[in-house]
């Protein structure tokens, strides 16, 4: 137990080392860092809550009303207060986005792993199924399913739809990127050993695939987190949100509905666009490293590796030498 | 399909060089051409088959009825000169104006008009669009050129209302068709009428439609030459080629763009009284109706319903949602129809008093819990409180209400419901408790009246409340066969009252008709609750000198 407490500190250390390095995935970090925390703490960002309308002294609503000290970004079409609706509105947008991305890739994983690992027919099948998928535009699917289901009358809010939909059509890729890394690894010597020696298929994948793969399953994850995040935001603009729920996407939808545009109320509709991107853009950034550093075969010193094994094929020693040589300067 | 579309677009851009050719070398003999943006389009130019309002828009200023609704609210003559009826009722007696022509020059004759209305008796399903305005109609005849004589086999109370609707159609045009389908899928793109315009272009797919001045109109030539309609996919759009001046005027300006609207330079925004109003719906299906209704027992007690009406802040709903763009609204016939005839004035409003609200709950019974929620018997007061998901202002109006209802101690969780799967639970499955939504209702009350009627509380009816009282029903039909005016306004005044009392709904507010129009190009519009593109406001518009 000890030991292996030990090389994880070491390796997360080590990691740590590395990624500090990296401006992108720090940047990719802090922001979505940040837009986390602003939706676990929305209730001590803002002094009201996201329902509440603000009124002047006489009682009256305040609609439209421009940024003040009272409202630091302004308040939208029913009098709120557009801060206070951004950071409460985080809190959907991110879970919506966290779980769905979630769910694609507990089934994208299964999916890869399971036709990866055992070929064949099971491969084929799974392959094929991903590939129905893959071939429909996401979108007009996405859209269909949204509207059709909430008709069904099942009684559950439009946002578990909204996870299920998104979280049930987004794994297609990660199904495909993890199928091709798990046919690699199954070949390897110590798979072929660890079998020779009776180890059964539940060990072997979760003994000596899934450690090699899970670094791929972690990047991957924060990559189709930005895509959760922003197709919740595009249907939820669409009308196909809750609208008793803040989230930026439906913000944005009563912006449109509301004239927000005519009314010159860019302080309604520019910061749920902006938080957006912020989140998003943290999300590809951090993935986008993640998936560099944790990757392998992304690795440029690979590459120049395999290259040096081709053109010297009877001496693999350099070019062993040589990967270890860049490996270390990162 | 497409080639023709790219057609049109070549002869569209021509036509508008042409024009500035025109205005260039002509001087002084430029068309006057009236450019009207909306967000919506006509289904098609098929009196039989429209449903659509701006349809009707339409056929206002191409088709002529033998009635139509005066600003004042009253019905008056249009085809018809004068009428009058048997003393049973039975008998309708019209005697047309001179000089109609119909738009290719044609004679219009007693002949055309008693065509139509038998055309629509015949063949219901081809007419779908009007065939309920003859329900009751047994046949028409034209003994002479100026007179239409219609039967009936009972009296009928809103008969100047009903021919309003019905427009007279060229038989030429209409005699074709055999079965109600080929009547139906008529697209009937340049229609012949014998209204003051003539539709020249009608492009379903550019959302474009042109109308010239017809110079023989028998009511008198337009003072303008061509009215343009061009459909907008968005309303700020819209309002932008407003502001800028690439159209002249706009139907239906949306609430929440209406105040920018107000300060444009040169621009006249119109707010006259609407007859649209949204309402708390709550459930009245008495409990041994059959689908049972699956609601909490307590909205039963009226002390309830009072409770939540004294706990419903009107005007702050007009203000802060609606944009101060309306008035409070009280009972289900709202003030606009008939010009105020049939309105019941005398019906006291609940004010909003928190303090009332608790109090009548409290000598109700119904006693606080830990949480603030009151409840007697262990029925609690927590309700459901759903709306259709396609209207921005009512998740705005449900989080007011959930705030006021739990100073009362009734709890209410507010839900997005989709529109057709809301209906499909309220009517007649009565799976709810209270529903917010709304209703624009028809120029006569008759429409409105029959959605508090038990047998519209069916799988396809209008019903929404499953309010159910044979008082009311009773009424509903002695109103429908009452031809005195005044008499037909006192059994209206009472059904109003009744259903106000009862309260299965609850009317939040009567919204505000939003027209604009640039004052510095054209004037003349009258500015009336029926909008200012009705074809009596279109005959007066002129261009300012």
């Amino acid at each position: 137990m000890n030991p292996r407490w030990t090389l994880l500190k070491r390796n997360l250390l080590d990691f740590w080392q590395t990624f500090r390095r990296n401006r992108m995935g720090l940047v990719g970090a802090f922001l979505v860092l940040t837009a986390v925390l602003a939706a676990v703490f929305a209730p001590l960002l803002s002094p009201y809550t996201p329902t509440e309308t603000m009124r002047d002294a006489g009682g009256r609503a305040l609609t439209f009303a421009p940024p003040s000290v009272h409202a630091p970004l302004g308040t939208d079409d029913a009098g709120r207060d557009v801060w206070t609706q951004l950071v409460y509105g985080a809190r959907i947008s991110l879970t919506v986005g966290f779980l769905a991305g979630f769910i694609a890739m507990f089934i994208g994983s299964l999916f890869g792993i399971t036709a990866g690992y055992f070929g064949g027919w099971v491969d084929n099948l799974l392959m094929r199924i991903t590939d129905v998928l893959l071939v429909i535009p996401d979108l007009p699917l996405i859209l269909v399913l949204v509207a059709t289901v909430r008709q069904l009358d099942l009684k559950v809010s439009p946002l578990v739809i909204l996870v299920l939909v998104i979280g049930l059509l987004y794994w297609t890729s990660t199904a495909r990127l993890i199928r091709s890394q798990v046919l690699s690894i199954k070949e390897r010597q110590y798979v072929y050993r660890a079998r020779a020696i009776g180890a059964g298929n539940w060990h072997i994948v979760r003994r000596h695939i899934l450690p090699q793969i899970m670094p791929l399953i972690v990047a991957n994850t924060v990559l189709i987190l930005s895509t959760a995040i922003l197709i919740e935001s595009g249907l939820a603009f669409l009308g196909l949100g809750d609208p008793t729920q803040p989230s930026w996407g439906t913000m944005l939808n009563f912006a449109f509905d509301r004239n927000a545009v005519t009314n010159g109320a860019w302080w309604f509709y520019l910061p749920p666009g902006l938080a957006i991107i912020w989140a998003t853009l943290g999300c590809v950034l951090l993935g986008n490293v993640l998936e560099e550093m944790l990757n392998p075969r992304l690795a440029s010193h690979h590459l120049e590796g395999e290259q040096s094994i081709v053109t010297h094929p009877p001496a693999p020693f350099p070019a062993r030498e040589g990967g270890v040589a860049k490996s270390d300067g990162g | 399909m497409k080639s023709r579309k790219w057609l049109v677009q070549v002869i569209l851009i021509a036509a508008v060089l042409l024009s500035a050719c025109g205005q260039t070398g002509g001087g002084g003999q430029e068309p006057v051409v009236l450019k009207v943006g909306w967000t919506g389009a006509p289904d098609t130019l098929n009196p039989a088959y429209a449903f659509l309002t701006e349809s009707f828009t339409i056929f206002d200023l191409v088709y002529s009825a033998l009635t139509t609704q005066a600003v004042s609210g009253e019905y008056v003559g249009n085809l018809a000169k004068e009428w009058t009826h048997s003393d049973d009722g039975l008998t309708w007696t019209f005697t047309l104006n001179d000089g109609i022509t119909w738009h290719n020059g044609e004679p219009f004759t007693a002949a055309d008009v008693a065509w139509t209305i038998n055309a629509i008796i015949a063949d219901p399903d081809g007419w779908a669009a009007v065939s309920n305005y003859t329900a009751n109609f047994v046949e028409a005849a034209a003994p002479d050129d100026q007179t239409v004589v219609i039967t009936l086999d009972t009296p009928v109370g809103n008969m100047e209302y009903r021919l309003s609707w019905i427009y007279i159609v060229y038989p030429p045009d209409f005699e074709v068709f055999t079965t109600p389908e080929d009547l139906q899928n008529f697209t009937n793109d340049t229609p012949t009428g014998t209204g003051p315009f003539k539709v020249t272009t009608f492009d379903k797919d550019l959302g474009v439609l042109v109308m010239d001045t017809y110079p023989d109109y028998f009511g008198g030539a337009a003072k303008i030459d061509q009215i343009t309609f061009q459909t907008f996919d968005n309303s700020d759009a819209m309002v932008q080629a407003l502001k800028v001046g690439d159209i002249d005027m706009v139907i239906d300006v949306p609430q929440s763009a209406f105040a920018t609207v107000e300060g444009f330079e040169n621009v006249k925004a119109v707010k006259t009284e609407g007859s649209y109003f949204s309402e708390l719906i709550i459930n009245s299906a008495p409990a041994d109706f059959d689908p049972a209704p699956n609601k909490n027992p307590a909205l039963d007690d009226p002390q309830v319903r009072l409770a939540m009406a004294y706990a419903i802040n009107k005007q702050d709903l007009v203000d802060a949602v609606l944009q101060d763009l309306g008035v409070v609204g009280d009972t289900i016939v709202p003030p606009q129809l008939g010009g105020g005839f049939w309105h019941n004035p005398n019906v006291q409003d609940t004010p909003f008093d928190l303090t009332k609200a608790n109090e009548v709950l409290e000598q109700a019974g119904y006693v606080a819990g830990a949480d603030g929620v009151r409840e007697k018997d262990g029925v609690r007061l927590e309700f459901r409180l759903q709306f259709p998901s396609d209207n921005p202002l009512y998740p705005r109006i449900a989080d007011l209400l959930t705030a006021w209802f739990k100073e009362a101690g009734i709890k209410t969780t507010p839900e997005s419901v989709d529109p057709d799967s809301l209906y499909v639970q309220m009517t007649p499955a009565g799976d709810f408790d209270l529903v917010i939504w709304g209703w624009g209702p028809d120029p006569d009350p008759d429409f409105i009246l029959s959605v508090m009627t038990t047998d519209q509380f069916v799988d396809g009816g209008w019903s929404d409340s499953g309010y159910m009282n044979p008082e009311y029903d009773q009424l509903y039909l002695d109103q429908q066969v009452t031809v005195d005016r005044d008499a037909r306004q006192a059994i209206i005044w009472e059904m109003q009252e009744m259903v106000f009392n009862d309260r299965p709904y609850i009317v939040f507010w009567y919204e505000d008709l939003l027209r604009a129009y640039r004052s510095d190009r054209f004037t003349g519009f009258i500015e009336s609750p029926l909008g200012i593109e009705i074809y009596q406001s279109m005959l007066q518009v002129e261009p300012v000198q």
